[in-house]
């Protein structure tokens, strides 16, 4: 009777993910366990789902799976609020690499029966997403391909966290069109976006100022498309994959836009680690803020003016606490401290007269007096001694120990030369600057992201360095508003320019086809396979097709320079063996149309074929490839002005058309005569 | 030592987090469901475990929900319930032939402070304490029950014909206490403070308008003290009352109070029993609440970068301001409510 049950509803929880951008606290534990806020990250998604109405969740994880068991296990036990009427299930992929491999896993676990909700460990939401599974649903009930719904947030066009998506949405029934990934580190003067979008679609929407927080409705589909498709690495990679081969893979993706009243944020990297730490002690993800005691049962602080939660049981005291301030229980501040903007864990120790600002310390860490932090992170049981001055994002790992009086600004330190588990990767850089005994540098300087497949959009002259925390999300605005002013006129010349780029590249392959097939004389069956295949690579529509094989045919070598200029001969020569082909393509009255009007894009190109066109056209008419009527067609509708040469070369012919029409059937009336 | 929480409890609060129980009338009648349950449970042996386990499992709500305070009200009601059946069963036992049993509860009334030096061993096996205990809590529930009625027709004596009055969000009291004014009374104006960013005075304000004969207005909250000069009276609900007398009740009643005092005009306060607690503005934690400060500024604003917001949801009425209460048992004074809560609760549960 199981299965006449109400359908429950599940979800997948991604853990292991932004390995690259925690460093050097993501080589000592599960980055789904780093604490924001002083709650993990984990708990913040399983909250999310938990209010969502989520039955039973698969938390997905490959790396420190141990951890992550335990830390559920605990959780059950300590009533987490997420622990209610939602069982969660740790699943581990031994030689997981991806988040593809992640859900090939799954779809071979077989544990998922229905749509599903898709969140990555590093959400941060109060969004209800019952409506937009609902939303999946009704479509899927519509359209059978529904593979996917991404959910996405708008968001303020001013702040880069990396996490920033441009789409073209059809606005009729919310279909992904076109998906591009922004830049972090600054605005983009102009898009690219490929023609066909708005060719193909009468209504479609661009949205610059979307935030993707991860989250998605998944149809079961999904994952057998990621089986399918053994290249698709990450989720962008799925998102791609599909707009492109829409029509092989018969699957579409549909999008979902959360509410103004819904936060939403992903915790990708330490700017955004900053961002959404600031916006959850301002109470913007309410009800996840801490003193509504999202986690453990027991409301954990006391929320004072400017936004200062803290704990019953720690000890503070001649402190100015300036705002936006979280201290946690077990916590002993001395006198003289200045804190402004910060989060402090359990059990932490700073001394006197510090100084600190934008500052995110973990469970049990030493500050010891004189300390000056700025925009860092402090992981868990460290110790930062006398006179430090620390700033510009740095993280110094759990358990090191700065040595006093050190100076540090944007580096990151970790307490053992041997957690290098990323150098040894990527070449054995194992020679690190020591600070002390238990602190070294690590370098964060890579010449590839490797989470980010979008390396190559980014500017290459920037060595890519783990995104830091600082003042830059004030910064940005300025920079943009200038770039914003200066881009102006360039857009506008921009604006005419006629041909994506993906036509020209499917030209090019098709004219490369040709000349192979013209030179080796192929069977054309082949040819015209290749062709199909170029067009389904660069999604042409039937018309730019013919438009283009008729146009390639011209553009082949033989043709563009002939042998003793005779572009007859050539071109008798070409029609001869790749004749099978054209009329593959050139079968119905709108072909022919489409062959001359490519005809007469050729003439503009080439003064050769511009000499013979009416020869040309006549071959054609003789080897049956266009009919009279569609040259009368085209003729009529040649212009005047524009095209006065063609239509002086063509009048003869056309005459002649005319005449031997009437000569064949006396009662056809013609009205094409000028 | 920690008490472990019942898996009933845990699942109120988790229920009350996420919003699924809401009002402070369900959240009471669910709080007494599962002291019923612990009454009924084999898990105590005599009134000082039994004590202990409704203090435990208090304490787990309160710190768990500070704000909620109608918990801990209905824990002091089964805890003064607990006292007084142990000691009427004790009393029967000891002076079986003594004296009647109404003259026992009198008694016992007057010579309160006397006898609360004497401590009493509570921790004797008592028979038949548990079904004494369970009738009892019958009582409590049917009282529970009428109470929002018993409110409700009070309504006739308070409210007259062709009368202007202005009350303020939503409230389940003061919706069906206006509702019953409706229909016994003719050419009412009835303006609703729309109590914004939740702006729940537009439930109230649909909810009443299906009724007949009666004027609704519905006003921003700014424009309370402009409306008040023509108001004849206030009728507030209230999220909690306190020792003092004094309110703690929905963001705006300040406002609504005040302009009240200004223009002399009576403000009526619907307070159920189980809404008044033995707690003082300075004895809490945290008085107020804070909401979401997307519900004030839109996040992608440019000043909200900036800016810190707040949206608290409840305002402190001191106790000079209010009028009347009006509960189940009648109209009180301010003044009189430290009266009402030593009859409601024992004073030695005043801290759990």
């Amino acid at each position: 009777m199981a299965q006449f049950e109400k359908e429950i509803v599940q979800a997948i929880l991604i853990a292991d993910n932004n390995v690259w951008n925690f460093k050097p606290l993501s080589d000592e534990g599960s980055t789904a366990l780093l604490p924001l806020v002083n709650v993990k990250m984990l708990d913040y998604a399983l909250i999310a789902l938990n209010r969502s109405g989520v039955e039973e969740v698969f938390v997905y994880a490959s790396l420190y799976l141990q951890d992550i068991r335990d830390h559920i296990k605990a959780g059950i036990a300590t009533y987490a609020s997420w622990s209610f009427k939602m069982t969660v299930h740790v699943i581990g992929g031994e030689g997981c690499r991806c988040f593809g491999d992640a859900m090939r896993d799954l779809d071979a676990k077989a544990l998922i029966r229905g749509n599903f909700i898709l969140l990555g460990a590093d959400t941060v939401t109060n969004a209800d997403l019952r409506p937009v599974l609902e939303q999946h649903k009704r479509q899927a009930k519509f359209d059978k391909g529904t593979a996917a719904t991404l959910v996405f947030k708008e968001c303020s066009n001013n702040v880069r966290t990396g996490n920033e998506v441009l789409i073209a949405v059809d606005r009729r029934n919310d279909r992904l069109h076109y998906h591009q990934r922004l830049r972090t580190h600054q605005k983009e003067s102009r898009y690219q976006i490929p023609l066909d979008v708005f060719l193909g679609n009468s209504c479609v929407a661009l949205h610059h100022n979307l935030l993707d927080p991860q989250i998605a409705i998944g149809s079961p589909s999904m994952l057998s498309l990621f089986s399918d498709n053994f290249d698709f690495q990450t989720r962008d990679d799925f998102v791609r994959g599909l707009l492109i081969n829409e029509e092989l893979l018969d699957s579409r993706i549909y999008v979902a836009l959360l509410p103004d009243t819904q936060y939403a944020h992903r915790v990708n990297n330490w700017p955004a680690y900053q961002l959404v730490s600031r916006d959850i002690i301002n109470r913007w993800a309410y009800p996840l803020v801490p003193d509504m005691g999202v986690y453990k049962l027991q409301q954990q602080y006391v929320f004072h003016k400017d936004n200062i939660y803290k704990s019953h049981e720690a000890f503070v005291s001649k402190v100015a606490l300036q705002e936006n301030v979280v201290i946690q229980a077990g916590s002993h501040v001395d006198s003289g401290a200045v804190i402004s903007d910060s989060v402090i864990g359990a059990n932490c120790r700073i001394g006197k007269n510090c100084r600190l600002n934008n500052v995110f310390l973990m469970a049990d860490v030493t500050v010891k007096d004189n300390c000056r932090l700025e925009h860092c992170v402090v992981g868990a049981g460290a110790t930062v001694n006398e006179d430090c001055e620390v700033s510009g994002g740095c993280v110094l790992g759990a358990a090191s120990e700065l040595p006093a009086k050190t100076k540090l600004t944007g580096t990151l330190v970790t307490s053992t030369p041997s957690t290098q588990k990323i150098d040894e990767l990527e070449g054995g850089e194992l020679e690190l600057e020591s600070l002390g005994p238990k602190a070294f540098i690590i370098s964060d300087l890579t010449t590839g992201d490797p989470e980010d497949s979008d390396g190559e959009d980014f500017l290459p002259q920037q060595m890519l360095s783990i995104p830091k925390m600082g003042d830059r999300l004030a910064l940005l605005d300025e920079i943009s508003y200038c770039s914003d002013l200066s881009d102006d006129d360039d857009d506008a010349s921009r604006a005419v320019t006629p041909l994506a780029d993906d036509t020209n590249i499917f030209l090019g392959e098709v004219i490369d086809s040709l000349t192979r097939g013209f030179r080796e004389k192929s069977n054309p069956d082949f040819l015209i396979l290749e062709i199909n295949s170029s067009r389904y690579a660069y999604n042409m529509s039937l018309k730019e097709v013919n438009f283009n094989v008729v146009k390639a045919i011209f553009g082949m070598q033989t043709i563009v320079e002939p042998a003793n200029n005779n572009v007859l001969v050539a071109f008798n020569a070409a029609f001869k063996q790749l004749g099978p082909v054209v009329s593959n393509y050139i079968k119905t009255e709108d072909a022919m149309l489409d062959c001359l009007k490519a005809l007469e894009d050729v003439c503009e190109e080439n003064p050769l074929v511009r000499e013979k066109i009416s020869q040309v056209v006549h071959y054609l008419y003789v080897k049956d490839f266009v009919s009279e009527d569609a040259i009368q067609t085209w003729y009529g509708q040649l212009e005047e002005q524009e095209h006065g040469h063609l239509r002086q070369r063509l009048a003869k012919l056309v005459e002649w058309l005319d005449q031997s029409s009437e000569k064949d059937d006396d009662d056809e009336d013609d009205e094409d005569e000028d | 030592m920690k008490e472990q929480p019942l898996k009933e409890v845990t699942q109120l609060i988790h229920a009350i987090k996420v919003g699924l129980v809401e009002g402070s009338y369900s959240i009471t009648n669910k709080t007494l469901d599962i002291f019923k349950y612990i009454i009924m449970s084999k898990s105590w042996q005599n009134a000082d475990a039994l004590m202990q386990i409704v203090r435990a499992q208090c304490r787990i709500l309160q710190a768990a929900l500070p704000q909620e305070t109608v918990t801990s009200n209905i824990a002091r009601r089964i805890l003064k319930l607990t006292r007084e059946e142990f000691d009427l069963l004790q009393a029967k036992v000891q002076h079986f032939a003594d004296d009647s049993q109404a003259s026992l509860s009198l008694h016992k009334l007057v010579t309160q402070t006397s006898e609360s030096n004497v401590s009493v061993d509570y921790s004797v096996p008592q028979k038949g304490l548990r079904e004494a205990l369970l009738d009892h809590l019958q009582e409590v529930e049917t009282e529970l029950e009428t109470s929002s009625e018993n409110i409700c027709v009070q309504a006739e004596e308070h409210i007259h014909s062709s009368e202007i009055i202005l009350t303020l969000g939503h409230s389940r009291s003061v919706e069906n206490f206006l509702k019953r004014a409706i229909k016994k009374r003719q050419f009412l104006t009835i303006i609703v403070a729309e109590c914004a960013p939740a702006s729940r005075g537009h439930n109230l304000a649909a909810s009443l308008a299906g009724e007949k004969n009666v004027e609704i207005i519905v006003i921003p909250d700014a424009a309370i003290f402009a409306m008040m000069s023509r108001v004849n009276k206030v009728i507030i609900g209230t999220h909690s009352v306190l020792a003092n007398g004094g309110l703690r009740a929905a963001c705006g009643a300040y406002t609504v109070a005040l302009a009240a005092k200004h223009y002399s005009v009576p403000v009526i306060v619907l307070a159920p029993m189980y809404k008044l607690s033995p707690l003082h503005l300075c004895e809490q934690d945290a008085f107020n609440m804070v909401g979401c400060a997307e519900d004030v500024i839109p996040y992608d604003s440019i000043p909200a970068r900036e800016a810190k917001v707040y949206s608290p949801m409840f305002d402190y009425v001191p106790p000079e301001l209010v009028t009347l209460f009006i509960s189940n048992t009648g109209g009180h004074a301010p003044s009189y409510v430290y009266r009402l809560l030593t009859e409601l609760y024992h004073p030695e549960d005043l801290e759990i």
